[in-house]
């Protein structure tokens, strides 16, 4: 955006001098670089929305229409019932509604814990915080698959296994899936936040957990929306944890139960060009990302506006 | 015992203490105690899972992974070859496409959406449905009912394009340009955190920088390596460790998988946290040389 606003500033002032045809090279140039661009974005997206279409459109097939090799992209007929089948097979609203209770708190813990600790990190110079720093940063770089053997037998002993705590309950102590990053990005958001309000409220009298909610908190929208949503597709998308400690089927999320429609030899195919696709399957994976998809749209644009505000690249 | 006395701002820092109290438990439960048991763990055997009783069997684990199980190598050395060869490639694509992005475009909050697609569904099974690796070779046989199945098959994911292939090229070549392509479009789908943190970071660099050195003639191209790859070589950095850190839970990851398997299929509980030693090894070992090779070109702003 910069350099581009800087080179038609330019092209501007040129104009003032007689025109040259070294003028006329720049500007032709400058025009092939911008087609470039967009042929290359046009191209690339193509990588990224290609599968959403081969899901859609094989989600609606039947086994005739794939044994049909004329029709690959356009379905005569389409088999809607394709989802409805697809939800019963996975009970999906008993699925939507364990992930919306394994997201919603996990992703408030974080948000609420990973805030707080990042707050201690960021404003208070105690003895022992680069260390707790470091110690957090490192956190984040253990494969989960070094820890998850004694997590397991501690969550079996404590009765925990096959319930949702041993998803949930770490987020509530600034750990979690991906837990470092949030105390991260929100420790970068406070310290470079001014301290004036603070110290006015701490002139007042008022003490640092109370100005921490109603002053510092209020504050830190962006990185607060940045954590929302970050941790909620993480979360909703994560197999590793759900793998490991839920195997009761009362208690399956919904991309476990994906799992069981793709393993089930009635509904797989192979379709006249030799490739293997389960229709059902399709319609299962787009009913899973599409609470994700609604959201995503919705908040899209503050999510990318508050990626730039947190200063996460910094 | 002599009083300590503390300043009005050495008791206000000690207030610090409150706030990272919650992370020190949660420390010492889910992270230090899980950690070190499972560094024992490793080198043991449990014989009484309730009352984790260990007993030691010293090197056993980590010799049985390289020498004795034919499983384990192949995997571990499929996943370090897919993240040497990744990681780079995500960093340059992701340079690459946030430096697009970053133009002024007509349609650039569209180009975003797309582009930002993958952060929402670049993880988890449904990604794994779409590359068709979960068909596994007994399912493919019974429905195709053929005893030898071939790699095109497995591959049969969405995300590629092989019907095109196969209907111009050999047999032979159609399958190796179609793992290329697979692979590919499987690493462009985990770079969108990385598009983003590059973003932010093109966005910062000062907009004078490129006027003086507009005003001095320099080429774009020349603008690029002198001003911007220095400017934001922080952010490499911290892509390439997140990219790193990101394929540990990668569905794509054959060793993630497999150490499940082992822990909790098999019960062998001593031998997957070895496993998963041996992969923290690895990962530990291609950070360290990250920071020391990268760390050495990185500018910080704030150093002049």
């Amino acid at each position: 955006m910069n350099v581009e606003n800087t080179q038609i500033e330019m092209t501007k002032r040129e104009r003032t001098a007689p025109l040259d045809a070294n003028f006329f090279k720049k500007r032709m140039s400058q025009i092939v670089v911008k087609a470039l661009v967009y042929i290359l974005l046009i191209e690339f997206m193509f990588v990224f929305l290609f599968p959403f279409l081969y899901m859609f459109t094989n989600s609606l097939k039947g086994p005739l229409h794939l044994a049909d090799i004329s029709s690959k992209w356009i379905v005569r007929n389409p088999q809607w019932d394709n989802y409805r089948e697809a939800m019963d097979k996975m009970s999906y609203w008993r699925g939507l509604k364990n992930n919306l209770i394994v997201v919603l708190s996990s992703a408030l813990g974080q948000i609420l814990s990973c805030s707080f600790i990042a707050y201690g990190l960021a404003r208070f110079d105690f003895p022992g915080r680069n260390l707790i720093f470091a110690l957090v940063l490192f956190s984040l770089i253990i494969p989960p698959q070094v820890l998850v053997i004694p997590l397991y037998i501690q969550y079996s002993n404590l009765g925990m296994l096959d319930t949702f705590w041993p998803i949930i309950l770490p987020t509530y102590f600034g750990m979690g899936l991906k837990g470092g990053l949030f105390i991260f990005i929100f420790r970068q958001f406070f310290r470079s936040l001014p301290r004036e309000l603070e110290e006015a409220a701490r002139i007042d009298g008022a003490g640092t957990f109370r100005t921490y909610i109603s002053i510092v908190l209020p504050l830190a929208r962006s990185p607060i929306l940045v954590t929302a949503i970050l941790s909620i597709v993480w979360h909703w998308n994560d197999s590793f944890q759900p793998s490991v400690y839920l195997m009761v089927p009362e208690r399956s999320l919904l991309s476990m139960s994906l799992n069981l429609l793709m393993t089930d030899v009635k509904n797989v195919y192979e379709s006249a060009s030799g490739m293997i696709v389960s229709p059902l399957g399709m319609a299962g994976a787009i009913l899973i990302i599409l609470p994700l998809f609604i959201m995503y749209i919705f908040l899209q644009n503050k999510f990318t506006q508050g990626i730039e505000r947190t200063g996460l690249a910094n | 015992m002599k009083k300590i006395h503390l300043t009005a701002e050495q008791k206000y820092n000690l207030e610090g203490y409150k706030f990272v109290l919650p992370w020190l438990i949660g420390f010492i439960f889910f992270f230090a105690y899980p950690f070190f048991s499972s560094l024992i763990l490793s080198f043991g055997k449990v014989i009484d899972v309730a009352n984790f009783e260990i007993k030691s069997v010293g090197w056993q684990n980590y010799i049985k992974a390289f020498v004795v199980d034919v499983d384990f190598t192949p995997k571990f050395l499929e996943t370090v070859r897919n993240t040497l060869i990744d990681t780079p490639i995500i960093i340059i694509y992701s340079l690459f496409i946030a430096i697009l992005l970053n133009k002024d475009l007509k349609g650039k909050g569209f180009f975003r959406i797309v582009f930002f697609l993958p952060v929402l569904l670049g993880t988890g099974l449904v990604m794994k449905q779409l590359l068709g690796t979960q068909l596994d070779k007994e399912l493919l046989q019974a429905v195709t009912g053929r005893a030898e199945t071939s790699d095109t098959q497995v591959m049969a994911g969405a995300i590629s394009t092989p019907e095109l292939f196969t209907t111009y090229l050999s047999p032979d070549v159609a399958k190796v340009v179609q793992n290329i392509f697979n692979r590919l479009s499987f690493i462009l789908w985990m770079s969108g955190i990385q598009i983003l943190i590059f973003m932010g970071a093109l966005q910062g660099v000062p907009i004078e920088l490129y006027e003086s050195a507009h005003c001095d003639g320099a080429s774009s191209w020349e603008m690029f390596w002198k001003i911007t790859l220095p400017m934001i070589t922080p952010s490499i950095l911290l892509n390439v460790i997140y990219t790193l850190i990101d394929s540990f839970t990668n569905v794509d990851n054959k060793v993630m998988e497999y150490t499940i398997k082992v822990a909790f299929t098999n019960m062998e509980f001593g031998y997957g946290a070895a496993l998963g030693w041996i992969f923290f090894m690895f990962i530990g070992i291609v950070i360290g040389l990250v920071f020391l090779i990268l760390g050495r070109f990185v500018v910080y702003l704030g150093d002049r």
